[in-house]
């Protein structure tokens, strides 16, 4: 266990490392900075899709009912999806998004102590599954869209006042990136987001035996997936581009962070985290 | 006789076009105008001849005063007109501050738009010209080179060449801040005129897609986008063909606004609300400023984009100073080199001296010895060649050490040679006889 202790940590500094080098590279403009971060953040992601394969393949079952595996995993698919569009769109700029969540994230899955949440049945393992990992993709989709919001928000001002464009702004993509990378955040996002809710409800049924409990965790997932579907609908249909769908996103993702943290460890709830 | 840098010149500063063109050196060929000479004061030339600056850079190994009259001379006679004329316009600089001049001029920081990046161009074909006149030397080629390396580094690490400096530049650089890619994207432009044509040619140099060409009258449309191969149109059709123009350059002599935002609303809508940018470079304007404020659209008009001009320029002003640094590091390089140029040739003499006398030592004991072997041969040169280096290892190292020190070891240089008698001169016996006595 020591081990994992050790690698845990490593993976730990070399995603602190590259979410300050990012910082210091787009700061200063400098695309060597960026290049050696990207690197620093892709050997964290390399290590910790072992640090999670290797606890997945040691502790098989008994790591599924603990909480930091789950958090740990979360952290991880926001890389995957940051490495997804940064394949696609060519958005390195939203490495300064993912590299501090995903820190932010597995050091927090570092500091709370393995809590044990109730076991899946085995026919009930497949829905749970799809409810954690659809969901999980999803959120990580939206974050790069917010990433991405933030940046378009930040330059449509920029251009739209006609004010000087900074050194940091000089050096961003163009606006119509950062629209794609929301339009990929919400056509993907949106399908995956409905999927895992819905695989909830199922895995509920079979849990508890009832599929709505009226638990907050409930009614403020709904409540996001009525804005989801809005943006997803308004996009769709042809009426949304550019700054609506960008400030929305924002929204949608900081409710959800908001749902992930507050209310899975603050609140009674049965998605409670909490040791 | 010590080599020593020079750099005359006229540039946009110092002389006016008239006398910029008199002067101009065009096809100058300094090794068949007898600038350079077999024993002549000048040893190696680069001349730099554009239509802002006309310079002639040189090291010469006589006193200024030759080299001065030599290269003037050369250059009037060239251009048959007045010395007296060119010597009254002409900047001189010597040795550092000609470096510098030549390293400021390549990382375009004494252009008339600064950072320009023409001038490197013009610089590397003068110095190829010249490499292949035969007309440069170590000096002139490894200053060619060092300026080329240090004009690379201002314009990688300070923004003085980056953002544009030109309306046009300034409206395409604000498209591709808003599109990125312009090859799927069309252009429409709205009536003609200088400024609205260059905006469209600099469109289509950066991957546009297409041009429409709408005109009062259509002829004028149809000559015009046969030139951009685009699509023309009458003037009453724009709005039929709005929704599927992304950038907009309008410049009609109209005395009203010709397109309103309550017209860009239904375009919009048709367009499912992609991204429009107009350019209105019209006085009075053809596009109503409230289009500015509907969500998707960025309209600026020709005193918004003077604006980013002159801050982009202030920008490049401040990034000169930044640029001024790099330079001044590159140029104490290129000196530290020099300096070590005048010690490396009297390094190798004190060395080969010793290993002469070694040699020769060696030699002479070996005939004392009774059977001398190859193995004492070797030896024996080992030791003595050995015991030469490291006897003359200190003194090196002191020469290294002045000339790093203090920029230039010239005068230890001169001692060494003198202690040593590197130089084989003849010492008649009471040489100094005359100085004692005083």
């Amino acid at each position: 266990m020591l081990s994992f202790r050790i690698l845990d940590l490593f993976i730990a500094l070399l995603y602190l490392s590259g979410a300050i080098s990012f910082l210091i590279g787009l700061i200063y403009s400098r695309k060597k900075v960026q290049d050696v971060s990207v690197s620093l953040t892709l050997t964290g992601f390399v290590l910790h899709s072992v640090d999670l394969g290797l606890k997945y393949a040691l502790g098989l079952g008994e790591v599924l009912t603990q909480s930091q595996f789950y958090i740990s995993l979360l952290a991880w698919t926001f890389l995957l999806m940051f490495l997804l569009l940064w394949w696609r769109l060519k958005l390195k700029f939203l490495s300064l998004i993912a590299a501090p969540l995903a820190l932010l994230i597995f050091t927090w899955s570092l500091a709370i102590s393995p809590a044990t949440l109730p076991v899946p049945g085995l026919l009930q393992g497949l829905w749970f599954g799809l409810h954690i990992g659809s969901l999980f993709v999803s959120i990580a989709l939206m974050a790069m869209a917010f990433g991405a919001g933030l940046a378009y928000v930040h330059l449509d001002r920029k251009i739209k006042s006609k004010s000087r464009l900074g050194n940091v702004a000089r050096d961003l993509p163009s606006l119509s990136t950062f629209d794609r990378a929301n339009h990929w955040a919400v056509f993907i996002g949106f399908p995956l987001f409905t999927l895992g809710t819905l695989a909830g409800f199922i895995w509920a049924a079979f849990t508890w035996r009832t599929i709505f409990t009226w638990d907050p965790k409930e009614i403020f997932t709904v409540g996001i997936w009525f804005m989801f579907a809005w943006l997803f609908h308004k996009r769709a249909t042809g009426g949304w581009k550019g700054k609506k769908p960008a400030q929305l996103a924002i929204l949608i993702f900081v409710l959800s962070l908001i749902s992930f943290i507050g209310i899975n460890f603050f609140t009674e709830t049965h998605h409670s985290l909490r040791p | 006789m010590e080599h020593k840098i020079y750099l005359f010149g006229l540039n946009h500063k110092t002389a006016e076009v008239e006398i910029r063109e008199k002067f101009a050196l065009t096809g100058f060929n300094p090794v068949s105008r007898n600038l350079l000479e077999k024993d002549g004061p000048v040893v190696e030339a680069l001349v730099l001849s554009t239509c802002n600056r006309v310079e002639i850079l040189c090291v010469g190994t006589q006193a200024q005063e030759q080299v001065r009259e030599k290269v003037l001379n050369t250059w009037s006679g060239f251009c048959g007109a007045d010395p007296d004329l060119l010597s009254r316009h002409i900047y001189f600089y010597t040795d550092r501050e000609a470096v510098r001049h030549l390293f400021s001029v390549a990382a375009s920081l004494d252009s008339m738009v600064l950072g320009e990046p023409q001038i490197l161009g013009q610089l590397k074909d003068a110095y190829r010209k010249s490499v292949e006149e035969r007309s440069t030397g170590v000096i002139i080629n490894r200053m060619l080179h060092k300026s080329f390396s240090s004009a690379k580094r201002t314009r990688t690490e300070t923004a003085v060449s980056s953002s544009a400096v030109s309306i046009s530049y300034a409206a395409v650089e604000l498209a591709k801040k808003i599109f990125g890619d312009l090859n799927a994207h069309r252009a429409m432009l709205i009536g003609a005129g200088e400024m609205a044509e260059l905006a469209a040619l600099h469109l289509l140099n950066n991957g546009l897609k297409e041009i429409l060409v709408a005109n009062r009258t259509l002829e004028r449309a149809v000559e015009l986008a046969r030139r951009f191969k685009g699509q023309s149109l009458c003037l009453e059709d724009i709005f039929k063909y709005l929704p599927q123009a992304d950038i907009i350059i309008s410049s009609t002599g109209a005395s009203s606004a010709i397109i309103r935002a309550g017209d860009i609303r239904d375009v919009l809508r048709k367009r499912k609300h992609r991204p429009m940018f107009f350019i209105d470079i019209a006085v009075p304007r053809d596009i109503d400023p409230d289009v500015n404020q509907l969500d998707n659209v960025y309209l600026y008009d020709i005193d918004d984009l003077q604006e980013v001009v002159e801050e982009n320029l202030a920008g490049r002003r401040e990034e000169a100073l930044k640029a001024a640094k790099i330079v001044d590091q590159e140029v104490d390089k290129f000196e530290k080199w020099l300096s070590s140029l005048d010690l490396s040739p009297t390094i190798v003499d004190l060395l080969s001296k010793g290993e002469d006398i070694a040699l020769k030592e060696v030699k002479r004991s070996l005939r004392n010895l009774p059977q001398g072997d190859e193995q004492t041969r070797k030896i024996m040169e080992h030791l003595a060649l050995s015991l030469v280096g490291k006897l003359y290892h200190e003194p090196i190292v002191f020469l290294k050490r002045r000339a790093q020190e203090e920029g230039s070891a010239e005068k230890f240089v001169d001692l060494a040679r003198k202690i040593f008698n590197l130089d084989e001169e003849e010492i008649p016996d009471n040489a100094h006889i005359e100085k004692k006595r005083k």
